[in-house]
């Protein structure tokens, strides 16, 4: 016999409710097995042990609504809809609970189990905020439990309540909606033909087909079930001739209302107490001017402490890989072995001492600010300049990131909720200069022909990515939404929460890019042992010589390039056979711009390709490789005619 | 009236949400309805957005000027 079937468990709820963070507190320290992330953006889970009970835990993205247009959102009602839990632990912020709690009644109207975190109690207290959470319970059928997820407060006694409805069931009490409508509720329920794929219970079925948007479901109905599609549209009519509004907006109209008379007979709101501090706070972060000043500053701290932290850690960490690497040059000579020795060291010493000194505190700082609930308010300040290039304020912080390694830049495009915003996005990234490519266009732009020149370089690249962005978004068919961001309160970051989200997302870059870099640095390793890094020379030759007129030594260095970016200055090197001190002996000025360009544009290196096509699906990983590749060229080729 | 000529730091109710169905979905998801009191609690250079304050969750959204123009408002004392 196999064991007993291990109960799924859903955390829903707003974005901004505090639901990873209550997610993370549960998963972080009793994860049986290690965390990983779904497929791709789509959700988190992890096998927890509470006590000798085994629980999957899913932690779904923040959604407003259980009816939403939104595709990062309908990742959300697929995994709902699709795998139906044993039991939904809804997170919902009592700070702003008349809001949330329009998403706690769909989710009773849904019917699956559920028990409600009443989370982040401390802010709605300082908002002079009182919830009766027995009477919210009782008003809802649910379990309801007050929860400080950041202090870890609450957690065991919502545990215990989880472990009560999975043991003994419970019945929920959903609301009704006024007679009229929902007599054309009822009117569609009993026309559902047997045999229709009920979601859950027939009433909320209903209630769906008929407030979701038109196109959703009507192509699918239109052809399987032309009788349904026409009592759908008949009672969608009914309703919005009684009411003069469309009916989703009835309905909607109808849960707001219950959602504030319900937050009426549960809460009371103090009106002495309101918290003025944070009120003054954001009235300086937002101020018009003194906004700007401040924002400048904590990008210019951001990177100052990236690059302070991450340069001495890389040299630290490099040392023992190149060490390692002599030692086994001694020991193994010039043979197969040493090669494939090499490879593997380069591979982990990539992953290990190029991109952890950078990623981490990238990821660590980024939570920090996150938390806190800066970048909302960096996204409203900038938001009039992302415009310009067919972006708003929300792409804003995964093009800062970007200046520090794409890779991380392009996991955080997850937090733009529209999926044209993240592709436009990511792939206006990798033409950001990261670290590594910093490094290079200081070693020989700023070296070699001043630092004049290398500040004008990274001007021009800044240009060219916004000129790039421009082109871009006249080609993507949508127009963005426009910006409809919500400006979270602020908070205090805990550090222990920090640290759990930095731990997860290095945890899940680690096991996905590192088998990669591994690999591919082996490969290169093999190709230079065969030698055929000539052969590579020669088909790269009409490119890098006629096309580009470097030294015909320089072709592989771009494949070298793709591996990791800093390599391709080593290599260089090498393949000109000459020291950096003497480097304007082998190849001239003119050249070094052309060399510096066609790198910077390139693809920027293997884990972010790698990233692209996790992040956003294989298909644009190899457009935005495509159009690195061509847009280097063509940069490149233009800088050698007017040099 | 709409948000965009709207006064400041005045309680304002939401008369009508105009725009495709997409936009006022999302309006509606962040909780903001016809009926509904609002506030602009102020706006970022450059024709940057408007922040929205809704007086009764207390939840506060950055609002772009193509949205907020579609949000029609008028003065709550006008119709008390």
């Amino acid at each position: 016999m196999s064991a007993p079937r291990v109960p799924t468990v859903i955390f829903i709820g707003q974005p901004n409710s505090g639901k990873s963070t209550l997610f993370n507190s549960i998963a972080g320290h009793k994860a049986e097995t290690s965390n990983f992330p779904g497929t791709s953006i789509k959700h988190t889970h992890s096998r927890v042990n509470i006590e000798g009970r085994l629980l999957d835990i899913v932690d779904l993205p923040g959604t407003y609504s259980l009816c939403t247009t939104d595709p990062a959102e309908q990742i959300v009602l697929t995994h709902l809809f699709s795998e139906r839990p044993d039991l939904v632990v809804n997170v919902v912020d009592a700070s702003t609970l008349s809001r949330g709690l329009e998403l706690t009644l769909e989710l009773v109207e849904l019917g699956y189990p559920m028990i409600v975190a009443l989370n982040m109690m401390d802010v709605a207290e300082r908002k002079g905020i009182r919830v009766d959470a027995a009477a919210v319970e009782k008003l809802l059928g649910a379990p309801v439990t007050p929860t400080i997820a950041a202090h870890g407060r609450g957690v065991k006694e919502l545990l215990e309540r989880a472990f009560e409805v999975l043991n003994k069931g419970q019945s929920l009490r959903t609301l009704r909606f006024a007679g009229d409508v929902e007599e054309k509720v009822a009117e569609v329920e009993r026309l559902l033909p047997p045999g229709f794929p009920v979601i859950s219970n027939p009433r909320f079925t209903a209630v769906k087909l008929i407030e979701t948007a038109g196109h959703a479901c009507g192509d699918f109905l239109g052809e399987v079930e032309p009788g349904l599609k026409e009592t759908i549209d008949r009672v969608r009519r009914a309703i919005e001739e009684r009411r003069g509004a469309p009916a989703y907006e009835v309905i909607s109209a109808e849960r707001h209302h219950q959602a504030m008379k319900l937050f009426e007979e549960t809460g009371r709101v103090l009106h002495g107490k309101l918290m003025t501090w944070d009120k003054k706070v954001d009235a300086v972060l937002m101020h018009p001017v003194l906004g700007y000043v401040i924002l400048a500053a904590v990008f210019l701290a951001f990177f100052f402490i990236i690059f302070k932290v991450g340069s001495p850690l890389e040299s630290l960490l490099l040392g023992p890989f190149n060490k390692l690497k002599e030692a086994l040059a001694a020991r193994l000579g010039g043979g197969l072995l040493f090669f494939l020795a090499e490879g593997l060291i380069q591979g982990v010493g990539g992953g290990v001492a190029i991109v952890l000194p950078y990623f981490l505190p990238l990821l660590f700082l980024m939570s920090a600010l996150e938390d806190l609930g800066y970048l909302a308010r960096a996204g409203f300040l900038l938001d009039a300049f992302m415009h310009r290039i067919g972006l708003h304020g929300k792409s804003i912080s995964p093009f800062i990131l970007g200046f520090g390694c794409n890779v991380p830049a392009i996991v955080s495009t997850r937090i733009l909720e529209s999926q044209r915003d993240r592709i436009l996005t990511s792939i206006l990234i990798p033409f950001i200069p990261c670290s590594a490519r910093t490094t290079i266009v200081l070693a020989l732009v700023a070296f070699y022909l001043g630092p004049l020149w290398a500040m004008g370089f990274y001007a021009a690249n800044i240009l060219a990515v916004a000129a790039i962005g421009w082109v871009i978004s006249r080609f993507l068919k949508e127009p963005s939404p426009g910006l409809i961001l919500e400006i979270p309160s602020l908070k205090a970051p805990r550090l222990v929460s920090i640290l759990r989200k930095t731990w997860l997302q290095v945890h899940s870059f680690i096991k996905f890019a590192w088998p990669l870099l591994i690999g591919g640095s082996l490969v290169l390793s093999l190709l230079s042992y065969f030698r055929a890094d000539r052969w590579i020379n020669d088909i790269l030759a009409p490119l890098v010589v006629k096309g580009l007129g470097l030294p015909h030594e320089l072709g592989v260095t771009l494949v070298f390039g793709f591996l990791r970016k800093e390599l391709s200055l080593i290599m260089m090197l090498q393949a000109l056979g000459v020291d950096y001190q003497h480097l304007l002996t082998a190849i001239s000025r003119e050249q070094i711009i052309v060399f510096t360009v066609f790198i910077s544009f390139f693809i920027p290196c293997l884990s972010t390709f790698v990233i692209l096509w996790k992040e956003i699906g294989k298909k644009w990983a190899f457009v935005s490789a495509g159009l690195s590749i061509g847009i280097a060229l063509v940069l490149s080729w233009i800088v050698r005619l007017v040099l | 009236m709409n948000l965009v000529n709207a006064p400041h730091n005045t309680p304002l109710r939401i008369v009508d949400l105009a725009g495709g169905e997409g936009v006022r979905r999302r309006l509606m998801a962040l909780g903001f309805h016809k009926g509904d009191i609002v506030e602009l609690d102020g706006q970022a250079i450059f024709r940057g957005p408007l922040l929205v304050r809704g007086c009764r969750s207390d939840t506060t959204i950055a609002l772009g000027r193509v949205v907020a123009q579609k949000v029609l408002v008028e003065l709550v004392h006008e119709r008390s």
